[in-house]
């Protein structure tokens, strides 16, 4: 008896050692797929997973809190996707908190990231759904890209034949800057002309002088102050006008600064007792 | 030529009808409780220091030997994951299995090869013992339940030889190399190979009983049974092998 | 003709005095042409010692181990106990079994386990509902038997030759059955040691009652245990009678033995 006692308690802990290494390893493994311990589903839907598959880790805040466990296609262009989460972390994750998805390292294994929301403070039902942000897939942002340098291209040929015209081209302008004589000329000419109004200024005042044109020169002048005064009047009642309009304005505007004042300090009271009372629940 | 072929063939129907046997009695009355228990602790715990520092060493070598191939690609922080990927789909079973058939194989063999050349299992049978019940089908189940648990033990001592292997060249935190392993590691990897490794335990017993027991008269069989029986068993072994990778990958 | 008349007399005679064992017509060939019995017959009387004397590789081994079913005829009858041994299924086969005592040449004690072990393994095997402390009285009236109870908690190779057959003899006895087969159970040993074998298969004969056949190439022994002798030759009964009928045999090569 007693040498039977001797082996088998070697025995035993032979097998129970070796058993627990066993159980070990599955329940670890299990822990990791979030097989055991208290889980949540949440749902998302997109447009494309863009090669997510299931098993991938879920991520919130960079923490790996769930799994993706299924990946479902409910018609042409959107496809859901059902994932475990941790039930520890439900509390952080609100109803518009938004799903996208990412890539993981070199290998390009693919990632869904949880990202939290702004305004919402209701915690997420178990089988909720949360929006989704189609993240920027390659092929969209080549096609953006596309456009931009299709019009580059167009702008640039349009460039070169402008400036292949100027090189070349006999038109005026090209002659301008290219032809030394050209500009010449054109100083030339600029000069001669100026000259050539001087004296004819001259000559108008001497026909001023002239008698025989007297007449008419004076009956222009007697409209010329006409018109003078009568521009002087009506320039004055707008004035008058525009003065009276400013001064409604500006009361108009003070009324106005007054009321938004007193709406903001109301809100931010509002907000203050709504802060108070999230928190007195969360206490209980 | 054929003679040789026709005798393969035979010795293979007779050692299906002594394995058919197996079955037959396994579930039958009287269970031999105290005997199946002595030889668990033969055939597991006696085993353990070997299969413990062949799965170390395994374990130290497969780290060292794969290092330099995934620094090239710079995927050295796969190193954990792929030792132990390696040591639990293929290698701690098969090298496991194969000193089990080195060891326990031929023990058998010769145990029970001497005791038939020196008519013990004719004295069971005539004092009305079933010799098969009392020495074969423990020893079988003995086989099929302890090497599984062999196996867990050089997964897990080849894991720490991983580690060893990998703090000569870095150092690595042992929870984190844990942790890289359980990342890579899925039920996948484990089932199959534990599933496997029950059979070929069962086959290790199986042939070391049924060389023993058909040892014929005289002091030489009982060398020659020991002897088949390692041969037979480690050939088996990596036919079982083969077959269950190929079942494995067929279905998953 | 002489021998079988001999062959059919006793056998006719022995039929009055309540038959335990009888074979007819053994044929055993092993491979090809190996024949080993070729149409044995003998019957054994309760309560009779009978010596089954014959060369080596006569088929005296073979015959009695047809008798408890280890080897199989080819041919022929073996009745033990009024049932066909042939023709019965293996549980009702080793009812007979537990009821017949087998003596290996070697003893054939179980080297991995103590004299205590042997003896004991046997018994629970049988006797399921046994307490400890009455195994324990069992197996030391077994070995009192054989004079050995002083080697109780020795293993069987740390025994001489001649305390392993009296061990294996008293394995044998723990069951108490009523026909105990002897195979060579005094080669190998020195005279002394023979004769005491001898002596305690007689000894027990007389305690026990019961019916043996003993084989054997050993005259001392046959002259000591034997109520018959039968000699085997070529696979048939060659010739039968007591002792001194034998020694006094017309045939030369059945007087050889007695030389």
């Amino acid at each position: 008896m007693d040498k039977q006692s001797g082996y088998t308690w070697k025995l035993g802990m032979f097998v129970t050692i070796g058993l627990l290494l066993f159980i070990m390893a599955i329940y670890f493994i299990g822990k990791q797929k979030n097989l055991f311990g208290s889980t949540f589903n949440i749902t998302s839907q997109f447009k494309t997973v863009s090669g997510l598959e299931v098993g991938n880790n879920v991520r919130f805040s960079g923490i790996n809190i769930g799994t993706v466990e299924e990946i479902q296609l409910i018609n042409d262009s959107s496809v859901v996707v059902r994932m475990v989460i941790k039930d520890e972390v439900r509390e952080f994750i609100k109803t518009d908190a938004r799903a996208s998805i990412g890539s993981d390292g070199l290998m390009g294994d693919k990632v869904l990231t949880i990202s939290p929301g702004v305004k919402s403070t209701k915690v997420i039902e178990n089988g909720g759904a949360i929006a989704s942000v189609n993240g920027i897939e390659m092929q969209d942002l080549m096609k953006s890209v596309k456009k931009s340098v299709d019009n580059a291209a167009v702008i640039t040929d349009e460039l070169a034949i402008f400036s292949h015209s100027m090189n070349t081209g006999n038109g005026a302008l090209a002659r301008l800057v290219r032809d030394d004589k050209m500009a010449n000329s054109v100083s030339n000419t600029l000069s001669n002309l100026e000259s050539g109004t001087k004296g004819f200024s001259e000559n108008m005042e001497a026909a001023k002088s002239n008698f025989l044109l007297k007449g008419y020169f004076k009956k222009k002048e007697k409209e010329k102050e006409k018109k003078k005064e009568e521009l002087k009047e009506q320039k004055e009642e707008q004035q008058e006008k525009a003065e009276k309009a400013k001064e409604e304005k500006a009361k108009a505007e003070k009324e106005k600064a007054e009321k938004a004042k007193e709406e903001k300090e109301k809100l931010e009271k509002q907000k203050a007792e709504d802060a108070k009372k999230a928190q007195s629940e969360k206490g209980k | 030529m054929i003679l040789t072929l026709k005798n393969t063939f035979a010795e293979i129907g007779n050692a299906t009808v002594f394995a058919k046997q197996f079955f037959k009695e396994v579930f039958v009355p009287p269970y031999e409780t105290k005997e199946f228990l002595k030889q668990c602790y033969v055939i597991g715990y006696k085993s353990l220091p070997l299969v413990a520092i062949t799965g170390f060493i395994m374990g130290l070598v497969l780290t060292l030997q794969s290092r330099p191939t995934l620094v090239k690609f710079g995927a050295e922080s796969w190193l954990p994951g792929m030792v132990a990927l390696s040591l639990i789909r293929e290698i701690a079973p098969v090298i496991t299995a194969l000193i089990c058939a080195g060891k326990i194989s031929s023990g058998i063999g010769a145990e029970l090869g001497s005791m038939k050349v020196t008519e013990q299992i004719d004295a069971m049978e005539v004092s009305a013992i079933n010799p098969y019940n009392y020495l074969v089908v423990t020893r079988i189940l003995a086989c099929t339940l302890m090497v599984p648990i062999l196996v867990f033990f050089a997964d897990a001592v080849g894991i720490i030889g991983g580690y060893v292997g990998i703090n000569i060249h870095g150092d690595v935190n042992f929870y984190r190399y844990l942790t890289q392993i359980l990342q890579s590691l899925e039920f996948l990897d484990i089932i199959p190979a534990t599933v496997k490794t029950f059979f070929f335990g069962f086959f290790i017993g199986m042939i070391g009983c049924y060389k023993g027991f058909n040892a014929s008269n005289g002091t030489e069989s009982v060398g020659k049974a020991a002897n088949s029986a390692v041969v037979t068993a480690s050939l088996t072994i990596f036919i079982i092998d083969m077959v269950a990778v190929q079942i494995t990958d067929l279905f998953f | 003709m002489i021998k079988e008349k001999e062959n059919t007399e006793p056998a006719k005679k022995s039929k009055k005095q309540d038959p335990i064992i009888v074979i007819k017509d053994l044929h055993k060939t092993f491979g090809k042409d190996n024949k080993v019995l070729q149409g044995v017959s003998l019957t054994v009387n309760k309560g009779e010692d009978l010596v089954i004397l014959g060369r080596s590789g006569s088929g005296k081994s073979v015959t009695i181990k047809c008798i408890v079913g280890l080897i199989e005829p080819d041919k022929g009858e073996i009745k033990v106990f009024d049932e066909n041994v042939l023709n019965l299924s293996k549980p009702e086969l080793n009812v007979i079994r537990v009821r017949i005592g087998f003596l290996f040449q070697s003893g054939a004690l179980y080297d991995s386990m103590s004299v205590r072990e042997n003896l004991a393994f046997t018994l629970k095997k049988h006797k399921r509902d046994l307490t400890p402390e009455e195994v324990e009285s069992e197996v030391m009236e077994a070995l009192d038997n054989v004079g050995l109870s002083d080697a109780i908690d020795k293993m069987p190779s740390e025994l001489s030759g001649g305390m392993q057959k009296r061990i294996g003899l008293a394995r044998t006895l723990i069951l108490k059955p009523e026909i105990i087969l002897y195979d060579e159970p005094t080669t190998g040993l020195d005279t002394i040691t023979s004769r005491e074998i001898s002596e305690l298969i007689l000894d027990i004969k007389h305690k026990r009652k019961t019916t043996s056949i003993i084989i054997t190439h050993d005259m001392a022994c046959a002259k000591l245990t034997a109520d018959r002798i039968m000699v085997l030759k070529d696979g048939v009964i060659h010739a039968e009678g007591t002792y001194e009928e034998l020694e006094k045999d017309e045939d030369e090569w059945v007087r050889s033995f007695f030389q």
